[in-house]
């Protein structure tokens, strides 16, 4: 065959026919080659591109799930969802060139006004090829939706999602008690509870409860083809709302409390005296909340944390001040529990007192005449208070204002509070053990000197006064509950203390500062015909009188109502507002008339 | 009728059925993946028109079969001079699809001047190594074949089609091999030719195409530009893993991941349905025609016979081992059809002219 075949080729005797064999072997060689690695591809390492097909097909489009709700005692809602309109932009749908994807997102920059180099950063931060929309801004107006929606076809890879946006019942409500709401910062992301764009309560109540607000977001999972047109709805899991907390506010007097304040620096506590109770927490200058909320820009932030009047701080609980005459109802129980200073003492003022060489001065320069204590305590005599606390003694006042709470936090949910000042005795000279000096002691009878307080201190200390001695922990929130389960956390109120002091003692202390507000005292701007208030009005000397135009001192007054089966505690606090009685008192008779009046004008008109 | 009457009884006895039952296989398995796919609106009507096309191919064999090759052969300069005028025709009324100039319209047919040219090509290739001035064979031959390369090649990369230009070498190479060259000089051309690859690079190639070659040296240079079909096609290989995912499970050319899948990557699509087992199949399929050819070749006694035989072997083995080792990533990613698997009525018609001239060659080895 072989010999037949070479005798065939007229030509040239041998070579082609090894030639042919030859080069089927090559073809042969090449096939093989192509079936190791098809074993590779398809036997080796086929599950990973298993794995890599259905990455391809199956998409997971998430779905927010809503914040749990804020209510107030009443069931009135303090803050709601929306839906809200978020622009975002997914990477793998955009365009492929980059020259192109750049101009895209000029035109959506010029567009609706977002700085271009954003838009850059935020993509740049994701891969190309992800599916996962990129949120870009929250909260986008009807007509920047509008403009985007016209530009559809210009903006390849642009969409607009619907997602549940916190409301509020207006623009500065309730900001530092709710606190806002924001994407999750990269320090939060870094501990891995939460994903990129998650929306996180960062302070207030929001972030407290955040665990409990937040829910669970639901997803679908979505067979697409290549053009990422869904196919097939594979799975789908529906959101979980986030949990609904009946928290202690009443919004009513909330509002009531905000409106009272305007246009002042400063706080308003409003207690229930029964149960500890927060129906009210003000603090002013309040932060816009809703400009918090989604998307912020940079330069208004700034602005806000270079604000010389600090509008991010909570200042019933994150401000201490001098109790200032507030204080005079501690030093007044001190000395008639401890037998030191009786009703019938009596003083003349002349408008100083004299001690060495030091004078302290009454803040009437005439004086009050011959003062008796009650009288001391209606008009808030300083030189009647100077001596008696030289007679009561540092240790027994500051006894007293450690069992009424001061110098310790109240324990409220909402963190970074602070723990207020109570004086320890001086060590003088090396030997000399711990004694309070006297001039210290001055200073303390008419809570000034190194005495500070917060506002929701003074609140707890009212209450106590007012339910004879009990002292709460101020409570915010009564339960939380799940819309299936119930409710899954409570708090019944907390007792943290007890204040104990004769009957008698407890008598004269509301029956002076009944006299205070009802009997020409300095609280008179309060009064409320047809209403029982007690109070005490406080001016708290500011060391920094240097600046004229600000240097006047912290307004202050504190007070509950009615006087027999007290219902509320009211503190104000008017930072720099002068005297409190002049500035402080008419702020919280506002708000005890929208408690007592308005409310019956509402029963009224229901009735 | 008057075509099967030149066919003597002797000569149906020395038919080459495996050949052709690998033939018939391909066509089948062809048929069946593009009915899988769903392209365009209507279902199946690309596998039907695939099979109308094989129809045509069938008779356009039985046409070339009846024929004597060495007639075809010596009337090749005419069949070369109608190919190269098809090529020019291309650049007056060619219809442009995709950025390339390939296709010309023939009534209701789209007909691909460079496909048709490749049989052309053979017979004019071996019409020169045969003829009297090519003995003996050398460097007066191999000077002789340059002109027959280099026109078409140059008017084929200009539509642009690469791939179809690149395959005409390698049987250019078969052929002078086959015909008895000195393999010396046959390497020393090789060499030549790679000192010639970077002005090739910077002269001819045009930046989608530089850009391919780039993304298979880097496929995740541009995952989702020049090498998505490259990744998505290693996908869906790679996902058919042993047995494949079945016709409704395969996402990947189901759902459109797969671009030019009832074309060029058509090889993926089978690969991800039927697994490794299938593509064993399939490539069993090819190995059987190719060593075929290659046996017709070898045991083919007369001179012009043996080049026919081993130009169109030639032809089919550089197709296939090109395109599956383009879509299995071994290979940049060149636009050639995988010949009776890829969808396309020319490239069907002119793979069964092919195989015509194959078995034309075999029937008439002994005589």
């Amino acid at each position: 065959m072989n010999l037949n075949l070479r005798r065939g080729l007229p030509t040239r005797r041998d070579p082609g026919q090894k030639r042919i064999i030859g080069m089927s072997a090559l073809v042969t060689g090449a096939l093989m080659v192509i079936v190791c690695q098809l074993w590779y591809l398809q036997v080796l390492e086929g599950g990973r591109f298993q794995e890599a097909s259905d990455k391809n097909r199956i998409r997971i489009r998430p779905i927010a799930a809503p914040r749990g709700i804020l209510f107030d005692r009443n069931g009135a809602p303090l803050v709601d969802n929306r839906p809200a309109f978020t622009l975002s932009l997914i990477p793998r749908e955009m365009e492929r060139d980059p020259l192109r994807r750049d101009a895209t997102l000029g035109r959506l920059a010029a567009l609706i006004r977002i700085p271009y180099q954003e838009l850059r950063d935020a993509i740049a931060k994701t891969s190309p090829d992800s599916f996962l929309p990129v949120r870009i801004r929250r909260n986008l107006s009807m007509e920047e939706m509008q403009k985007v929606e016209e530009w559809k076809l210009e903006l390849p890879g642009v969409i607009i999602e619907v997602e549940p946006q916190r409301v509020y019942p207006n623009s500065r409500f309730a900001a530092h008690l709710l606190g806002y709401v924001r994407e999750a910062s990269d320090d939060q992301l870094k501990q891995g509870r939460y994903r990129r764009g998650d929306m996180v309560g960062q302070s207030g109540l929001e972030r407290l409860l955040d665990e409990f607000l937040r829910g669970k977001d639901g997803g679908e999972r979505i067979e697409v083809d290549a053009m990422g047109r869904p196919m097939r709805l594979i799975q789908s899991t529906e959101p979980n709302p986030g949990a609904q907390v009946v928290t202690t506010i009443d919004r009513r007097i909330q509002e009531a409390a905000e409106k009272a304040m305007e246009g002042h620096a400063g706080a308003v506590v409003v207690m229930d005296p029964r149960n500890g109770d927060v129906l009210a927490m003000v603090s002013t200058p309040a932060f816009q909340i809703d400009r918090f909320t989604g998307s912020i820009d940079r330069e208004w932030w700034l602005k806000i944390m270079k604000d010389p009047e600090f509008p991010l701080l909570n200042r019933t609980i994150q401000s201490q001040y001098a109790p200032g005459s507030i204080f005079k109802i501690v030093v007044a129980a001190a000395g008639l529990q401890e037998k030191t200073l009786t009703p019938a003492d009596r003083t003349y003022c002349n408008g100083e007192f004299q001690l060495g060489t030091s004078t302290f001065r009454d803040w009437k320069r005439e004086g009050h005449g011959t003062v008796d204590t009650l009288d001391a305590m209606r008009h808030s005599c300083n030189v009647f208070f100077y001596q008696a606390g030289l007679k009561i003694g540092g240790a027994a006042i500051t006894k007293y204002a450690s069992a009424f709470g001061f110098g310790q936090p109240t324990g409220i949910d909402l963190g970074t509070e602070k723990f207020g000042l109570v004086p320890q005795p001086r060590a003088r000279g090396r030997r000399g053990a711990p004694a309070f000096q006297a001039g210290d002691i001055i200073n303390m009878s008419i809570g000034q000197g190194r005495l500070l307080v917060t506002p929701m201190q003074v609140a707890r200390f009212m209450a106590a006064v007012a339910n004879g001695g009990v002292l709460w922990k101020p409570r915010l929130v009564q339960r939380i509950e799940r819309p299936e389960r119930g409710v899954v956390w409570s708090d019944s109120g907390t007792v943290t203390g007890h204040v104990v002091l004769n009957p008698a003692v407890w008598a004269f202390l509301r029956q002076s500062l009944w006299a205070v507000v009802n009997d020409e005292g300095t609280g008179r701007g309060a009064r409320i015909p047809g209403l029982d208030i007690a109070g005490k009005t406080g001016t708290a000397q500011t060391i920094a009188n240097s600046r004229s135009d600000r240097g006047q001192d912290h307004a202050w007054f504190a007070s509950f109502a009615p006087v027999k089966d007290p219902e509320v505690v009211v503190v104000v606090l008017v930072e720099r507002g002068g005297k409190g009685g002049q500035i402080a008192a008419p702020i919280a008779r506002k708000i005890l008339n929208a408690i007592f009046f308005e409310k019956v004008a509402a029963a009224e008109i229901l009735g | 009728m008057t075509v099967l009457g030149g066919i003597d009884r002797r000569l149906l006895q020395n038919v080459d059925w495996p050949l052709l039952g690998a033939m018939l296989g391909l066509v089948i398995l062809s048929a069946t993946t593009l009915a899988s796919l769903h392209v365009g609106r209507t279902g199946g009507s690309v596998a039907l028109r695939q099979l109308a096309w094989f129809a045509l191919g069938l008779l356009a064999l039985i046409i070339v079969v009846s024929i004597d090759y060495r007639r075809l052969v010596r009337l090749a300069p005419m069949f070369y001079i109608l190919g190269l005028a098809g090529l020019a025709a291309v650049f007056v009324v060619g219809r442009t699809v995709s950025g390339a100039r390939r296709w010309i319209l023939i009534g209701p047919m789209s007909v691909q001047p460079s496909e048709i040219f490749k049989i052309c090509f053979v017979l004019m290739a071996t019409w020169v190594l045969t003829s009297r001035w090519a003995q003996p064979v050398g460097k007066v031959t191999v000077a002789l074949t340059v002109p027959v390369l280099a026109v078409p090649a140059l008017l084929i990369v200009k539509q642009p089609d690469l791939g179809t230009a690149l395959l005409l070498f390698p049987v250019l190479a078969a052929l002078l091999v086959g015909a008895g060259i000195r393999l010396r000089l046959l390497g020393g051309l090789a060499l030549a030719g790679l000192a010639a690859l970077p002005l090739v690079w910077f002269a001819a190639l045009r930046d989608y195409q530089r850009e391919r070659i780039l993304v298979f040296l880097d496929p995740f240079r541009d995952p989702l530009g020049s090498a998505y079909n490259v990744i998505q096609a290693k996908i869906a290989i790679g996902s058919g893993q042993l047995l494949g995912k079945g016709v409704a499970g395969a996402t990947q050319s189901r759902l459109a991941f797969l671009p030019e899948r009832h074309t060029d990557f058509i090889f993926a699509v089978f690969a991800e349905t039927w697994g490794f087992v299938g593509c064993l199949v399939l490539l069993t399929c090819y190995a059987l025609l190719l060593l075929r050819g290659f046996d017709i070749a070898a045991s083919t006694r007369e001179p012009v016979g043996r080049l026919v035989a081993l130009g169109v072997t030639a032809l089919f083995a550089t197709q296939v081992l090109v395109n599956v080792g383009m879509v299995v990533g071994l290979l940049p990613v060149v636009g050639v059809p995988l010949p009776l698997m890829s969808y396309g009525g020319t490239s069907m018609l002119v793979s069964l002219t092919a195989l015509g001239l194959l078995l034309s060659v075999r029937m008439r080895q002994f005589q």
